[in-house]
């Protein structure tokens, strides 16, 4: 299924859940909840915290649904409200955010598609690579090669340029590269 | 992947069919008759400005209509901003606020090339008041309905959204204050007319954060 495709389902499911169907709601669940939980485990590297944000974020979707624009993209609006339910956390709570083993190879073996599963992997190394690269990089390196977001996407929804996502997205990489290159210490 | 029961049973307590909300062009044209209601009241309550032959209809009506318009396009972006996944890039941001400053100030520009008028020596600050006064309070209707539009819908960045409603308010305020006020002293307009644009700016900005955070804490 193509992007577009992808979209357009989701748009039906939304209409759906705001024509008040609970089998809507199950659906949007079952299509979004893998892939905003393994961004919230991008962002707080806390699987625990990332699963109870997850269901804030459903809360929150849920509260306001009526901002959602029907015939728009739903996926951008729904990382946003997480990304924001993330923020608010870490604001109210200070919490020292931790990785936790297998986190990664358990979000991409449960929930995203096998494809971008290859891409975040499930090694430790990688997953260090992943850790030692600055918060906004990893966000964007996450979200177009874990999530195949489109950097216009990426720049949409972070409020900055095509170019800076770009930028953003190949320090990030370039980071885990040399990482990765020095090997395990 | 199935949702929790838990978060099931409380998405099923409260799941009547919600309209969405219209786009945000459309929900700014809300504030079209506050802004009418301000290009009028003003020099209703108090008079015409004294140098309006002098200046001209296009440079007094033409040009508050204008600083109006701009500042109901600055508040459609404020509500744009308040819908998740829309928020503004920094250039469009930078935009915004840059036209918020310089509409004002080319309005000035093309006014003082015909009228000069400053107040009389001793009466700059008695004047001046007068003109934050009148702006400050002309823009808080303004500035309320904004307020609530925005509270309606979900400001991810609150304090954004605020100043730029903000912002937009007060350039309506000010589009209403200038058909009264003829004075056209830089110093004059810089001072009042531009220290009530940018009270109405930080005004916003602390209404959307401190609604935001009620909100929250709800």
């Amino acid at each position: 299924m193509g992007p577009d495709e992808a979209e357009g389902e989701l748009g039906a499911l939304m209409a759906g859940y705001l024509d008040g169907r609970l089998d809507a709601f199950d659906g949007l669940y079952a299509a979004l909840a893998g892939r905003l939980r393994g961004y919230l485990t991008s962002l707080c590297r806390d699987r625990a915290l990332a699963d109870d944000l997850l269901q804030d974020t459903f809360m929150q979707i849920h509260r306001s649904r009526r901002t959602y624009e029907p015939g728009r993209p739903v996926t951008p609006w729904a990382f946003a409200i997480a990304r924001h339910v993330y923020l608010m956390n870490r604001r109210s709570t200070g919490r020292r955010v931790r990785l936790e083993d297998g986190v990664a190879a358990e979000t991409t073996r449960r929930d995203v598609p096998r494809d971008a599963a290859a891409a975040l992997a499930d090694g430790d190394a990688l997953r260090r690579a992943l850790d030692a690269v600055p918060a906004e990089q990893r966000e964007a390196v996450v979200l177009h090669h874990v999530e195949g977001w489109s950097f216009a996407e990426i720049a949409a929804r972070l409020g900055i340029r095509v170019n800076a996502a770009k930028t953003r997205a190949f320090r990030g990489m370039k980071k885990m590269r040399e990482h990765l290159a020095k090997g395990p210490r | 992947m199935a949702a929790p029961e838990t978060l099931r049973d409380e998405v099923a307590r409260d799941l009547a069919p919600a309209r969405p909300l219209a786009r945000p062009a459309v929900r700014s044209l809300a504030l079209v008759p506050i802004a009418l209601a301000i290009l009028v009241g003003v020099p209703a309550l108090h008079r015409l400005r004294y140098d309006l032959l002098a200046i001209g209809a296009f440079r007094a009506f033409g040009l508050s209509a204008i600083q109006a318009a701009v500042g109901l396009a600055i508040v459609a972006l404020a509500l744009r901003e308040s819908i998740p996944g829309r928020a503004l890039s920094k250039p469009v941001l930078a935009g915004a606020f840059a036209a918020g400053i310089l509409v004002p100030l080319g309005v000035l520009a093309i006014t003082m090339q015909v009228s000069l008028l400053g107040p009389l020596p001793g009466e700059w600050f008695e004047v001046g008041a007068a003109c934050f006064r009148t702006s400050a309070f002309a823009a808080v209707p303004a500035i309320a309905v904004a307020g609530v539009l925005v509270a309606r819908a979900f400001p991810l960045r609150p304090g954004v959204a605020g100043a730029l409603y903000g912002l937009g308010c007060g350039l309506m305020a000010d589009a209403g204050l200038r058909l009264y006020c003829e004075m056209s002293a830089p110093r004059h307009v810089l001072l009042a007319h531009g220290g009530a644009i940018a009270a109405a700016t930080v005004a916003g900005m602390i209404l959307a954060s401190v609604v935001e955070k009620k909100r929250r804490r709800a």
